[in-house]
């Protein structure tokens, strides 16, 4: 229900706002998220393949 | 005089609760009355976003086409529509690359190009496995994850006090926080997690292998003429990792020299069936589908409510009952369906229990044979139905702000009957003067300080021929596969060693690159020239037997798109002509067959195509004026935003269009 939250500095958040605008992101917060998420992205388990199969399942685009 | 005879602590304890709750009822009560004063001035000098117009109403059609519109709008058949064509707009709609719908709606959403929204197709693929992924929600058992960026429109407007209800718009699930309402739709899972399965209890052995749903054969019991019986169990959900069931039996007498066959309506008083399960008794006749069902799965303290639809579609000779995927309960919502979470909770206790999954209408069990075409569009008609009747609702109670809806029924009847573009069968037609008199509804709701936009995401063509983008790849040399090779999806077969380019989903094609993909073996460097090379073979596809070609256009990720998500991009995204589309092999990695076949399936049209082929539509109440390369649907977002004089944030890709 809440999210956690991760206390970074004023002026560190200010430089990211800035560097969000130029590329292209909603906010800070969207742009920090991203950047943490690919720090991540290897600790992240994979889907296997039958979990992908039953996710899949009803989707009309997809036999 | 009182006497008490004895008072265990349980009465008590029920006594002090009572005291505590008139206490914490008082004390709130003259919080209330005394913060008055206070509340009252911080509405009055809060920052609140000012317009001309009282409400916007947007009312979105998916995959309603100009074209098919303004043919009916000719002939009469769409006199709301045809009434905002006079008075104010009717332009073809600019939309998305690719013109698919997830795609789309969160171009719209959010006012920005795939790039910096993060979806780009139906599926995504993790390039750590090569494997494809749902690419607008994860859902684990920890919990679903919206995978959609930037932000939606409603979200800027609830922070200037406009408040907003979004109802159905996809790719809105999980609901995010804001000021408003949401209802979530394209992508909400069923209770057993898939995007929608339904499952059909039959005497017939199952035949073949199916995709969208569960076959369960049956027995049935009972000698002719008396009470006959099958009793079975309905699957539910992995709770505790065990699949869940609940006991189902159906009944029936079997009246001599009467037939309950279910084809259509035609033979409903002549059989009643009785339905029983989750202790509920439903009564059921050949082709008449059932009220909304409660079912409740537990397993231990834990439990998921669903409700279903039954259809039973016949007795004799064989017995065959369908059940509609489980769709999470809106009034005991197992997965967050709406924002605030009561949100569904008071739409099912005021209107009853209604359709929650993404795709409801469920075209697989009319591909695969399950429903016919009269129960098919039945069903499509009555989610519509409930729709319709949550959005005048919505639109009742929003005195000040942004109402917006979308309707599937256009898209799914196209997907279904759109045999040939040019001659589309009467049931799009029908499914056009139904949302003709849906907006006639809404129309009557709205005042002249309302602005009300008409929309779709895509046009529509037909589905002819299927292209193996996978097969042409292995052709021209571009994807190796194992030397066991077979008809493997998602690309198990293939050799990643010897593999530079493949494809998954219906919109363009993957490199295999060399540190992005986990086997990749492109090079950067040489990432332009072989998208050059593969673009211009594409180009050069032709039908062997006429000679024409194939593909409209192919378009560089790179230079298509703009933002921080570009890299998630299909490298190339293939424009295809009107009549072709990724062939259903290529959607799921399969290599095998050949490149071009026929689509003779059910879902015979489509609008994954190029999007110069396939526009949208766009109707305003009002004229407006557009800037020179006419309206794209990522203006719709800015737009809106002016309408209250919201300041438009820089990283917006679409621009206003002046209201006159």
């Amino acid at each position: 229900m809440f999210k956690p939250k991760i206390e970074i500095n004023r002026a560190l958040y200010d430089l990211l706002e800035k560097r969000a605008e130029e590329k292209g992101y909603s906010s800070a917060q969207e742009y920090a998220t991203h950047v943490l998420e690919a720090a991540v992205a290897d600790a992240e388990p994979s889907a296997t393949e039958e979990e992908i199969r039953e996710r899949l399942k009803g989707l009309g685009y997809l036999k | 005089m009182l006497t008490l005879a004895y008072i265990g602590p349980g009465a008590g304890f029920a006594a002090m609760g009572s005291f505590m709750i008139l206490f914490a009822a008082l004390a709130l009560g003259l919080l209330t009355l005394f913060s008055l004063p206070f509340r009252l001035l911080f509405l009055l000098f809060r920052q609140r976003a000012k317009g001309r117009f009282r409400r916007c109403v947007i009312v979105g059609f998916d995959g309603l086409d100009p074209r098919r519109a303004a043919a009916l709008m000719d002939a009469g058949r769409l006199p709301h529509l045809a009434g905002l064509r006079a008075t104010g707009t009717f332009m073809p709609l600019a939309t998305t690359c690719p013109p698919i719908s997830p795609v789309a709606w969160s171009t719209f959403a959010t006012g920005v190009n795939p790039g910096k929204h993060g979806i780009f197709d139906f599926l995504n693929r993790d390039p750590r496995t090569c494997l494809p992924e749902l690419s607008s929600a994860r859902i684990t058992p920890k919990g679903a994850e919206l995978l959609r960026k930037s932000r939606p429109f409603w979200h800027l407007l609830g922070e200037r006090g406009v408040f907003a209800t979004i109802l159905r718009v996809p790719v809105t699930f999980p609901p995010e926080r804001f000021r408003g309402l949401c209802l979530t739709a394209m992508c909400t899972p069923d209770i057993r997690g898939t995007q929608g399965e339904f499952t059909v209890f039959q005497t017939d052995p199952p035949a073949g292998a199916t995709t969208g749903g569960r076959r369960i054969q049956v027995t049935v019991t009972g000698a002719p003429g008396a009470r006959r019986c099958v009793q079975s169990a309905l699957p539910g959900p992995t709770l505790r990792g065990q699949e869940r069931s609940l006991p189902l039996s159906v009944t029936w007498k079997a009246e001599p020299g009467l037939r309950g066959q279910g084809s259509g309506f035609r033979v409903q008083e002549q059989l009643e069936a009785e339905l029983h399960v989750a202790g509920r008794t439903v009564r059921l006749r050949p082709g008449m589908f059932s009220p909304w069902v409660k079912l409740t799965f537990r397993a231990g303290f834990t439990r998921v409510d669903a409700i279903a639809r039954f259809l039973l579609i016949g007795t004799e000779p064989g017995f065959k009952l369908y059940v509609t995927p489980l769709n999470i309960d809106p009034e005991r919502p197992a997965l967050p369906i709406s924002w605030p979470a009561s949100y569904s909770v008071y739409l099912a206790k005021r209107f009853g229990p209604f359709a929650t999954v993404g795709l409801a209408e469920d075209t697989w069990a009319l591909t695969e044979g399950v429903l016919d075409d009269v129960a098919f569009l039945r069903q499509a008609h009555d989610i519509h139905a409930e729709r319709e009747a949550m959005f005048l609702n919505a639109l009742r109670l929003t005195r000040r702000g942004l109402c917006a809806c979308v309707f599937d029924l256009t898209d799914r009847v196209q997907h279904t009957f759109m045999r040939t573009a040019e001659h589309p069968a009467p049931a799009i037609d029908d499914a056009y003067e139904r949302c003709d008199a849906t907006l006639g509804r809404v129309m009557k709701r709205l005042g002249p300080r309302d602005l009300l936009f008409v929309l779709s995401d895509h046009g529509f063509t037909s589905f002819r021929r299927g292209v193996n983008l996978n097969a042409w790849l292995r052709e021209n040399g571009y994807l190796a596969l194992k030397p066991d090779a077979g008809g493997e999806e998602y690309l198990l077969n293939a050799d990643w060693s010897r593999t530079r380019a493949y494809s998954f989903g219906l919109a363009g094609l993957y490199l295999n690159l060399a540190g992005r993909e986990a086997q990749g073996i492109v090079p950067r460097g040489e990432t332009q020239a072989l998208k050059d090379e593969i673009a211009e073979r594409l180009r050069a596809l032709v039908e062997p037997a006429t000679g024409e070609t194939v593909v409209h256009a192919v378009y560089d990720a790179a230079a298509t798109y703009t933002g921080p998500y570009v890299d998630r991009a299909p490298d190339l995204i293939v424009g295809w002509r009107s009549g072709y589309r990724h062939s259903w092999e290529t959607a799921v990695g399969r290599t095998d067959g050949p490149v071009l076949a026929d689509n003779p399936g059910k879902w015979c049209g489509d609008h994954c195509v190029d999007r110069a082929e396939v526009p949208g539509v766009l109707f305003c109440n009002r004229p407006l004026a557009f800037p020179d390369r006419g309206p794209h649907i990522a203006d719709v977002a800015p737009t809106v935003l002016e309408v209250w004089q919201v300041p438009l944030p820089g990283y917006l890709d679409g621009a206003a269009w002046k209201v006159k």
